[in-house]
């Protein structure tokens, strides 16, 4: 499920911290052993977080959506 | 010190050389530690000479007029890095810094040179090569973001579909956009932000909104 934020592998993060160094708004912590996102309303996606973390633990996945400009008429289908 | 010599002597630069010509670099070659995120040395710099990975892993990269880094590579421990300005006597192409807690050699310039100078032919095509190399880096780097760019267009373009749609929203990280277009995950966060500068799409947090479809058409 999408959420609009990173989604950590509990499995997979063995808590180094990489995460929360880098993570430019302090929205990740480290909870219990294991990194959460802690402050979901001040990540902003720049997806750092998933790029850093050595043990793949993150995911930072983009939905890829298109957006219909004109409501009616022009359907520029390709079929 | 023997282990140093043996380090060294298991170098592609250095396998040939007899061992007293690796006793003497090895009396030249600095041993530094670094922190991790402690930076080695900026791009622009002159360059102190060439860097060999001991222990560790050092992110070598540049950095855009935005401010981005855009990562050249990530020297494992028996990787060098820094050749070209060793060899071309222009400055460092990139800036390195420690991804962990790191040991490097550094060879110093004079010591790498030394080991051409008596034969100043060999010294002047060495020096030719190293600029040429620099420049023709640049070059493909140009020419293989364009593609990139290209193919990332093209998987937009297949996979958007609209929200709440028959077709379920597709989701990728750039990790797997780089698999499916062959490339690196920081050429895709950049060929990423091209296409929007550009106006195609529009990116709004986790959601990569192909906005102008027509657009990505003409990238391909
Ligand atoms: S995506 Fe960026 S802002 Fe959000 S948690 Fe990761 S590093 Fe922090
Ligand atoms: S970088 Fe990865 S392994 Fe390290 S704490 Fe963060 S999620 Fe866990």
């Amino acid at each position: 499920m999408i959420t609009g934020i990173p989604v950590i592998d509990p499995e997979a993060c063995d808590a180094c911290g990489s995460c929360v160094e880098w993570c430019p708004t302090g929205a990740v912590g480290i909870v219990d052993g294991k990194a959460v996102i802690v402050s979901p309303r001040d990540c902003y996606y720049c997806t750092d977080c998933e790029k850093v973390c050595p043990a793949g633990a993150v995911k930072c996945p983009f939905s890829i959506v298109l957006v219909q400009n004109k409501p009616e008429g022009n359907t520029e289908k390709p079929e | 010190m023997s282990s140093q010599l043996e380090f060294l002597k298991s170098l592609p630069y250095f396998e040939n050389l007899d061992d007293e010509v690796i006793a003497r670099i090895s009396q030249d070659v600095l041993e530094l530690s670094f922190a991790r995120g402690q930076v080695l040395f900026l791009e622009d710099e002159p360059c102190r000479g060439l860097y060999v990975v001991k222990a560790g892993r050092i992110r070598v990269f540049k950095t855009s007029p935005e401010g981005r880094e855009q990562v050249m590579l990530i020297a494992q421990p028996g990787d060098s890095f820094n050749d070209v300005p060793v060899f071309d006597g222009g400055p460092n192409p990139a800036t390195a810094a420690a991804l962990d807690a790191s040991v490097v050699y550094l060879v110093p310039r004079g010591t790498m040179i030394s080991l051409v100078a008596d034969c100043p032919a060999a010294l002047a095509v060495v020096k030719l090569f190293a600029g040429r190399l620099r420049h023709l880096t640049s070059v493909v780097e140009d020419l293989s973001f364009r593609s990139v760019v290209g193919r990332l267009a093209k998987l937009l373009l297949d996979l958007a579909v609209v929200e709440d749609g028959p077709a379920p929203v597709r989701q990728l990280t750039q990790d797997e956009m780089a698999a499916m277009v062959g490339t690196v995950r920081d050429v895709i966060g950049r060929a990423l932000r091209q296409i929007e500068r550009e106006g195609a799409i529009k990116i709004e947090k986790h959601r990569i909104l192909v906005v102008a479809p027509g657009k990505l058409r003409e990238m391909l």
